[in-house]
């Protein structure tokens, strides 16, 4: 049933101290600790979030961008993954998709404003 | 942690104009708020009196070619999009000044965590690339990265939907998260391509 099925994911979770019998995510380093408190305190959270939500939420964040880029990998040019692949697969995801957007477009206005500043500078 | 240094609400209210187009280089510059914070706002606040400039020009040379436009007789569409299009932007920006500039300071120190966090690039970059096996562009780490700050936003916002819903304070708890997690899951926010959903058994 879908329970189990959620149950089992989030064993895997759970068994980060102990590292014992599953040691699906618990043997790897901690990767965000210290950018996802400063987030979670930006979204709303307490100043002080709990060590476990940081870790459930890294392990969150792991599995979607594995998720993410298993599934680019899969479309468009096989076994590689790229922008437009990425954009396709949020393109049902309104947040997402602006975000991205903004992000990307934001890229090329700084690039070319640093282009134009380097070559400003350049010139005189 | 140490105190966030203060900012002045001018300064801020400079900074969310050119913030807007700094978020990338705030990110690329900065590997975590919580220390050296103040050798980070030095650094912010001189590569954004550079950009400052950068967007001074930008916004000026998009002026000059409105003009240039309208004189040649081409099509006035085009012209008056751009200056609808930059309206828009203005008055979104003006609103946000006007709200920002009401902050309390805690909620000052709230916004700046929200812009300022964000993954490191060369961990998101590491992490894609042991799946793929092969390198990527900096593209995908820079889309990548933004929409997994959209998504523990999702998280978070909706644990604390629950932890409201349940009665209880932050900080959030993890019966909280999980509970958040499952109530995506049901709406299809979050990707699973491990368990396969049987309608009918």
């Amino acid at each position: 049933m879908a329970d189990e099925e959620d149950e089992t994911g989030y064993d895997e979770e759970m068994d980060d101290g102990s590292g014992g019998v599953d040691c699906g995510h618990g043997k790897r380093k901690r990767l965000f600790s210290k950018e996802l408190r400063c987030m979670m305190y930006g979204f709303g959270d307490d100043q002080n979030p709990y060590t476990e939500s940081v870790d459930i939420l890294e392990d969150l964040v792991i599995e979607f961008v594995t998720e993410m880029t298993h599934k680019a990998m899969s479309i468009g040019r096989q076994g590689r993954v790229q922008v437009e692949d990425i954009v396709f697969l949020i393109r049902k995801d309104p947040r997402k998709f602006a975000r991205v957007k903004d992000l990307l477009t934001m890229n090329e206005e700084l690039k070319r404003a640093r282009k134009a500043f380097d070559e400003a500078n350049y010139g005189s | 942690m140490a105190d966030p240094a203060r900012i002045k609400p001018e300064a801020l209210s400079e900074r969310i104009t050119s913030c807007k187009e700094e978020d990338d280089k705030s990110d690329e510059t900065e590997d975590g708020p919580s220390t050296s914070k103040a050798a980070d706002e030095n650094k912010h606040s001189s590569s954004q009196d550079q950009s400052n400039q950068d967007v001074k020009s930008e916004m000026a040379a998009g002026e000059d070619e409105e003009e240039g436009e309208s004189s040649s007789k081409r099509p006035k569409v085009e012209p008056e999009k751009k200056k609808k299009c930059q309206k828009v932007d203005e008055d979104e920006i003006q609103k946000m000044q006007v709200l920002v500039s009401s902050f309390s300071e805690e909620q000052l120190n709230r916004y700046e965590m929200y812009r300022r966090s964000a993954f490191p690039k060369a961990a998101i970059k590491r992490l894609i690339q042991s799946i793929t096996g092969s390198s990527v562009s900096q593209n995908v780490v820079i889309a990548m990265s933004g929409i997994s700050k959209v998504f523990a936003g999702e998280i978070v916002e909706e644990a604390l939907d629950v932890c409201e819903k349940w009665g209880e304070t932050p900080p959030l708890q993890p019966k909280h998260m999980r509970e958040a997690v499952r109530r995506l899951k049901t709406r299809d926010q979050i990707p699973n391509t491990k368990f396969k959903k049987i309608t009918f058994n």
